[in-house]
């Protein structure tokens, strides 16, 4: 995925000279390349994400294309007031890039650990939020985004977890795009790095499995016409239950179809304990074997009859 | 041709639209006036009939508590109309009470402290980038200078060698609860500056010879050092009972000081 993502920044400014990077003194050996191929587009900001943001805009309102990388604990969350008032308030064109989203960085902790990202921007007038599931995704992400009019907030989490589409995937803004065919009455929807354990949960249930690249917009009613044809939904994500993709799709369908939902993501809860991505994974329930032990009773209720 | 921006018309007008609308901040306003005079008359390069000219000089309000001396300027340009004074606050009215993008002339959303500097750099950066030969002004408050992002554009505007800044700092003193040194001790202001490699130059900022002459001296030199003018300034400059007297952040204006506040002001005018 990060080779995904060093291929899309390298095209999106060899392509058009508008398009400047901007990190916030991160990702050392992942812009190589971009340094090497389009070092007068590069900009380290230094360790001072608010002015990053700020200049962002700056440069975005005269007519460049920035694109803001961080971690997704600093961008969005630092600088949320940056977001809202300097860029999404003028709709200016600026990408942003929250990497190490989730609990990748299970060693460093709290400050570095980042499920809020999603809910902060929610309620951010004009900004898309992404969370792509694989390389493929991504890629086909950030093109979109580059093309966007407005502001977008693109989520990268753990790039390790393997492939879920075999080639590029044809992305349609703010829907849902399906993974896996099933035929089980509760159907199964996930973003990022989760959707490869919706995925198997998917083959072992014979429910129908679907990502979502877009958690802002979303389609409402492509959702509401899966909902016209399943009984129940379980949404996945290792992001906040509060706020996220699961709060989107319930707040989606609240007027028009209410579904009974599970929503498998983190609770009210920091993490205790350092440990490995897995281990933190299964602090938080978010595990195979922990969501396996959620969604299967769940969707028992609904077994088809 | 070019309004006169004659600092008492300012005023007036300040005066005229903090009353309609029974509005606040009318120190922060008045301490940038001669600035702000100086600076659409004769230092900022713009097109009078496109506020939007892709080549126009930008001047950020990072202080967007003083944007009624801006809004002052903008309707002597004619980019703002009568009717926007006379029904500042109004409801549906597009004036707000602090700096805001939306408006035609206005280029960046403030207030919220410590944000326009940032994007005047980012400015400062495309239009260097470009090779345009456009500048950016950012005004900034001496109290704003407590917000940890001014630090953060000052070390990267140097770092970015961007000659094409200028901060301007309307150092009037003041801040919301108190002066500077009682709220939070900036000291030496040209020294921060130097220190962090800007060529700065103090100055009588109601002086509006002397504001030219130093912006001319700054600009002089094509350095690849950033610019900073200190310019010392009174909150309230203008009007008698509001010099240096903090409660003009906040106060707003009875009809018996109104009138007092346009007979002082149309003194200055005789």
């Amino acid at each position: 995925m990060r080779t995904a993502f060093s291929n899309a920044l390298v095209e999106a400014a060899t392509q058009d000279e508008r398009v400047v990077l901007l990190t916030g003194d991160h990702g050392y050996a992942l812009f190589d390349e971009f340094r090497k191929r389009c070092p007068g587009q590069y900009i380290n900001a230094g360790i001072a994400e608010q002015n990053m943001v700020g200049v962002a805009a700056g440069l975005a309102k005269a007519g460049l294309r920035p694109i803001v990388y961080g971690l997704s604990a600093f961008i969005p969350v630092r600088v949320l007031e940056q977001i809202k008032i300097d860029v999404c308030y003028e709709k200016l064109p600026v990408v942003f890039t929250g990497d190490g989203a989730g609990l990748v960085y299970s060693t460093l902790g709290t400050s570095h650990q980042s499920f809020e990202d999603i809910a902060c921007l929610r309620s951010v007038p004009h900004i898309e939020i992404m969370s792509p599931c694989d390389a493929h995704e991504l890629t086909a992400c950030m093109r979109m985004a580059l093309r966007a009019e407005g502001p977008v907030y693109l989520r990268m989490g753990k790039a390790d977890v393997g492939q879920v589409h075999a080639s590029l995937p044809d992305l349609r803004r703010g829907q849902l795009v399906r993974v896996r065919e099933g035929h089980h009455p509760v159907a199964l929807i996930a973003t990022g790095s989760m959707v490869k354990a919706a995925c198997a949960l998917g083959d072992e249930l014979a429910a129908s499995v679907w990502s979502a690249p877009w958690i802002k917009p979303l389609d409402t009613r492509q959702v509401a016409e899966l909902a016209a044809g399943a009984s129940a939904f379980v949404t996945f994500e290792e992001h906040s239950a509060a706020g996220g993709l699961g709060g989107a799709v319930l707040e989606a369908l609240s007027e028009t179809r209410p579904l009974p939902m599970l929503r498998v993501g983190i609770g009210e809860r920091f993490s205790q304990t350092c440990g490995s991505y897995a281990h933190a994974m299964r602090e938080h329930g978010l595990d195979l074997a922990s969501v396996r032990e959620r969604v299967l009773p769940f969707a028992a209720r609904w077994k088809a009859s | 041709m070019k309004p006169s921006f004659h600092p008492a018309d300012l005023r007036k007008t300040v005066v005229e639209m903090a009353f309609a609308g029974n509005a606040v901040h009318l120190g922060c306003a008045f301490s940038i006036i001669e600035l702000l005079s100086r600076l659409y008359g004769r230092h900022l390069r713009y097109d009078e009939t496109n506020p939007d000219d892709p080549m126009r000089d930008y001047l950020v309000l990072s202080k967007g508590h003083g944007v009624m001396a801006q809004y002052a300027c903008l309707y002597e340009l004619g980019w703002l109309d009568r009717k926007d004074i006379d029904n500042y606050f109004h409801d549906g009215s597009r004036l707000k009470g602090l700096s805001d993008a939306h408006v035609p002339g206005c280029e960046v959303t403030s207030g919220t402290l410590g944000h326009g500097l940032s994007v005047g750099v980012g400015l400062a950066m495309a239009a260097a980038r470009k090779k345009t030969g456009q500048k950016c002004y950012a005004i900034i408050g001496d109290g704003e200078i407590n917000e940890g992002p001014i630090w953060e554009a000052m070390l990267f505007a140097a770092h970015a060698k961007l000659d094409n800044l200028m901060i301007i700092v309307d150092a009037n003193g003041f801040q919301a609860m108190g002066t500077t040194d009682e709220v939070m001790q900036l000291g030496d202001l040209c020294a921060k500056f130097s220190a962090f490699d800007f060529d700065v130059l103090p100055v009588d900022g109601h002086h509006l010879d002397a504001i030219s002459a130093a912006i001319e001296a700054l600009e002089a030199k094509k350095n690849g050092r950033p610019k900073a003018l200190v310019a010392k300034t009174v909150k309230g400059k203008g009007v008698s009972y509001m010099e240096n007297v903090n409660a003009w952040h906040y106060s707003r204006l009875t009809p018996d000081l109104y009138v007092q506040a346009l007979r002082e002001i149309e003194g200055a005018m005789a």
